[in-house]
């Protein structure tokens, strides 16, 4: 299947080059948001009938891992109105182009910190609170305030975007699974970079922004970074950039040997399989002591975290390859390999949203009406009951998700072992088995 | 010496065209299998019908005991005992439920008719983890599970032979 | 695009003050009754304030699990009170004084202890009669043991008994009086004149006992016992409730003196499948424990809950864990 240019129609080109629908959409975002803090702070301490806690973990993630991830990659980030307040200090503007010098301290990030692992640890320390955070809205109050106050931070300190960039929790998986979406925004011709000069779309000019992602829109050949904010589109005297529709996982095609992302990878498919078993599963001492954080039940539960995902699950995978001999180094091979468990890891937390997503949908209608839990009954909706969704299609779903998982995930295993000349078999194997305990996990 | 030239380009599309059917039925004997699979209906249970009667605990934020096993027709009745605050138990996919007070042992009957592995979960907000206080109910066996692990086993060996023979 | 700019950032400005503004100004201004278990808090307000006449509106809601709203010495139906719900109740007052509302769905081992009180003025008609509970007129040691030194064989038949007493004359036990003031122990005493067996002495006894309650009273007893005591002192009486440990555990905490002499303390719940210790109390002696309750040993007091009538109900109801009455 062959790339179609969306940016091809005017109507589509103009919609994104234009600052203002982009804006406007901002806008209601940024609101939102800031009432979900407040929500959080000041209504209800019962989850299931708060703002915070019902649209942000129920409603802004179901839209997350089932639409935006799989089939628009970086698509939250084009409208997450977290990095907002301070790009629009940064810039001295909402909608004005560069007029002035930027007043702020614009730092480049320092080298060591220009990588993954910062996002790496961000999402494990949310993962290792969650059974807190999913269910406490003061709590989820406090980390939304925390991660805005954190990005406006960063952003009077460093240039662009440093906070999405190198730290945001969600953003770090958000970028290695959008190598799988059939989105992407790449250049048109790449001679016409090669002669230009002045690289607006990198550097900035007096029509528009530098990249806030730190990216350079001419050596674009995968979306991990791209955050989609059309910023280039604007900027590009040469009209050489485009929006494609393309075939899933086409950036896989040449895995990437990042060790950083690697990792991201294990992080993600472990934390799926765990929270399926001690959120979803029958057993409740799993439960109390993800939920008593500070005791030493938790303690044990946060090393038995940490171990699987750092020690037991790259440790199997790792296994498989160490009789093959090969001219490719260990590192590069087990990085590479380690690309097939990105399909793997999406569809295991589609699998794993699509549970309790369904049974928890019906608290939507009661936090529209009652968002803060004062009485109020603003769309009728207040009384409505909870009620689970569509359960006769949950568990084909689920398999549906799974087995479809694998299969995208050995297609990969398989291009990806070819480009370092080793058996895909191991790896196989490896997926089979984390596909037959998820399944096991969940049905 | 014209005849070599011509039988050449013949031969690899003869070649190509072979190779081209036997991958697509490789690939229709796999969908077929693996329809197989999800469709086979299972062998009825000969094992009579019996009646079923668990006493299950209920604290926040979970059930003892928190698997039950029956067969397939069991009448099963469960006793709910709440031990802190007011817990409920509601069962997926029959879509039944019931609520008890501490003090107040509460009753739900139905027949398990429909087999397969199901959840019961607390349908009364009972605290802050009570989303996630979970039970599992298996009627006759977890066919489903069963033929989900077949059908992954079907698709790896799918992509690992249909896979290999495009290279 | 100056003007564009400007609106902009007045849209932005707006739109972050009103979602910060709003939840705040309407959270601050929503009168609420905030109800959580006992540990957490209570009721929050536990005071309020009423005048004759005038309608009360209450808007409650749970900050956890399920609880009940009702006010007590009214047999006023439990109305719930659901987490993160709010409920409306409205109440109206037609007499002055001091009223306790208490919570109706079983939250916790201190869930007796939610009570909160509502100061109703307005003026009085006339004095209200205190009215002293007979276990005090009596001077009757509610805390003493009651043991009953002889103890029936098989459970006592009130059908039985009803046939039995057709040869006796059992006028004086038909006294309401009577009978509240007598342990079922003493009255079996007083058949001791009679040619009757012990055990249809016994059957006796739970005839006359039946005699002084109606079915409706049992079944309203039962409701009660259900609702307000099986939680701790078991379903079926045998005080192994769901809170039957967690009581005598709490002990260690928590224990009072009485009178200087003994020391009261958190204890398992009274067993009424216990022949030995209900039939040695009296009516009125139960009637004593319910009202005042345990003074530490866990036993809540229920004097400002149940009306007089609710108790004598909840008691016919504990004697039928000794006797068999008919259907």
């Amino acid at each position: 299947m062959a790339k179609i240019e969306l940016t091809r129609n005017s109507f589509i080109k103009n919609i994104l080059k234009d600052r203002r629908p982009q804006l406007a959409v901002f806008i209601v975002m940024l609101v939102g948001y800031i009432f979900a803090i407040m929500a959080g702070l000041v209504g209800t301490p019962v989850g299931s009938h708060n703002f915070s806690i019902v649209f942000v973990w129920i409603a802004w993630w179901a839209v997350l891992i089932l639409v935006a991830v799989p089939f628009f990659g970086r698509g939250w980030c084009a409208v997450c109105p977290i990095p907002l307040p301070g790009e629009w200090l940064q810039r001295g503007a909402v909608l004005a182009l560069p007029d002035k010098k930027p007043k702020w301290l614009n730092l480049r990030v320092p080298k060591m910190f220009r990588n993954i692992w910062l996002q790496n640890i961000s999402f494990l320390l949310l993962a290792l609170f969650s059974s807190v955070l999913l269910t406490t809205p003061n709590i989820t109050g406090i980390v939304l305030a925390g991660m805005l106050f954190a990005a406006v931070g960063l952003s009077t300190v460093f240039e662009r975007r440093a906070f999405c960039r190198y730290l945001c929790p969600v953003s770090g998986f958000i970028g290695l699974y959008s190598q799988t979406a059939p989105i992407e925004l790449r250049i048109k011709d790449k001679q016409v970079c090669a002669n230009c000069k002045a690289k607006p779309c990198y550097n900035g000019s007096s029509a528009g922004y530098g990249c806030p992602w730190d990216v350079f829109p001419g050596g674009l050949t995968q979306n991990t970074y791209c955050g989609l904010c059309m910023e280039c589109i604007r900027t590009c005297p040469h009209d050489n950039i485009a929006v494609n529709i393309r075939p899933f996982s086409a950036d896989l095609a040449k895995p990437s040997t990042r060790m950083d992302e690697a990792f991201k990878a294990f992080i993600m498919l472990g934390s799926a399989m765990i929270y399926a078993g001690v959120l979803l599963g029958p057993w409740g001492t799993l439960k109390d002591a993800a939920y008593n954080v500070g005791s030493s039940a938790w303690l044990v539960y946060a090393l038995v975290f940490l171990t699987f995902i750092f020690a037991i699950l790259p440790g199997f995978f790792t296994l498989g390859m160490l009789k093959t001999k090969s001219i490719v180094p260990l590192k590069k091979r087990f990085a590479s390999l380690s690309t097939a468990l990105i399909p793997l890891g999406l569809m295991f937390w589609v699998a794993f949203s699509l549970s309790f997503v369904l049974t928890n949908a019906s608290y939507i209608l009661a936090a529209l009406s009652d968002p803060l839990g004062l009485g109020w009954n603003l769309f009728g909706t207040a009384t409505a009951t909870w009620q689970p969704m569509l359960t006769i299609f949950l568990a084909p779903a689920q398999t549906f998700a799974l087995v479809g998982g694998l299969i995208w995930s050995a297609r990969t295993t398989q291009k990806a072992a070819q480009e370092v000349k080793v058996s895909p078999i191991p790896v196989h194997v490896y997926s089979f088995v984390a596909t037959s305990l998820m399944l096991w996990l969940l049905l | 010496m014209p005849e070599p030239t011509l039988t050449q380009p013949i031969q690899s599309t003869v070649h190509r065209t072979f190779h081209k059917m036997r991958s697509y039925l490789s690939s229709l004997l796999f969908l077929m299998t693996g329809l197989v699979v999800v469709f086979v209906p299972l062998p009825a249970s000969t094992t009579a019908h019996q009646e079923r009667t668990f006493q299950i605990d209920a604290r926040q934020f979970s059930y003892f005991p928190s698997e039950l096993n029956v067969n397939a027709g069991d009448t099963v009745t469960i006793k709910l005992v709440s031990n802190d605050v007011v817990h409920g138990l509601y069962v997926d996919a029959y879509d039944v439920s019931v609520e008890a007070d501490p003090g107040q042992t509460a009753t739900l009957t139905f027949i398990a008719n429909k087999a397969g592995a199901f959840r019961f979960r607390c349908n009364v907000t009972c605290g802050a983890m009570h989303p996630f206080m979970i039970g599992k109910l298996t009627v006759g066996s977890n066919h489903w599970l069963y033929r989900s692990i077949g059908l992954a086993i079907l698709a790896i060996m799918g992509v690992i032979v249909l896979i290999k023979r495009k290279a | 695009m100056r003007r564009a700019e400007f609106v902009s950032r007045f849209l932005i400005l707006v739109g972050m003050a009103l979602a910060i503004g709003a939840p705040i100004l309407f959270w601050s201004r929503t009168p609420l009754i905030h109800v959580s278990t006992a540990e957490a808090g209570g009721w929050s307000p536990d005071t309020l304030r009423a005048k004759v006449g005038k309608p009360l509106e209450l808007h409650l809601i749970s900050d956890d699990v399920v609880h009940g709203f009702a006010v007590g010495q009214m047999e006023m139906e439990g109305v719930n009170v659901l987490p993160g719900k709010v409920t409306e109740v409205t109440l109206k007052f037609d007499k002055p004084g001091t009223y306790t509302f208490f919570c109706t769905r079983w939250c916790g081992v201190n869930h007796w202890r939610m009570r909160g009180t509502i100061e109703v003025s307005g003026p009085s008609s006339e004095p209200e009669p205190v009215s002293v509970p007979q276990y005090v007129t009596l001077r009757i040691d509610i805390d003493a043991p009651h043991d009953s030194p002889v103890t029936p064989e098989n459970r006592p038949s009130a059908i039985h008994g009803q046939q039995l007493k057709a040869t006796l004359d059992i006028s004086k036990f038909n006294n309401s009086d009577f009978y509240r003031t007598h342990s079922p122990y003493q009255v079996f005493e007083e058949l001791n004149s009679t040619p009757l067996t012990d055990s249809e002495k016994w059957d006796v006894v739970s005839y006359i006992w039946q005699s002084h309650t109606t079915s409706e009273a049992l079944a309203n007893g039962k409701k009660l016992f259900a609702q307000n005591c099986a939680a701790c002192h078991g379903e079926g009486g045998g005080g192994n409730g769901v809170f039957a440990d967690k009581i005598a555990q709490t002990g260690e905490v928590s224990k009072q003196t009485m009178t200087g002499s003994e020391e009261m303390q958190m204890q398992k719940p009274a067993d009424f499948t216990n022949p030995t210790r209900m039939l040695g109390a009296s009516p009125v002696l139960l009637q004593g424990k319910i009202l005042r309750g345990g003074m530490g040993t866990g036993m809540p007091m229920w004097g400002s809950i149940f009306t007089e009538q609710q108790i004598w109900d909840l008691i016919a109801y504990l004697y039928s864990f000794q006797f068999e009455y008919e259907k």
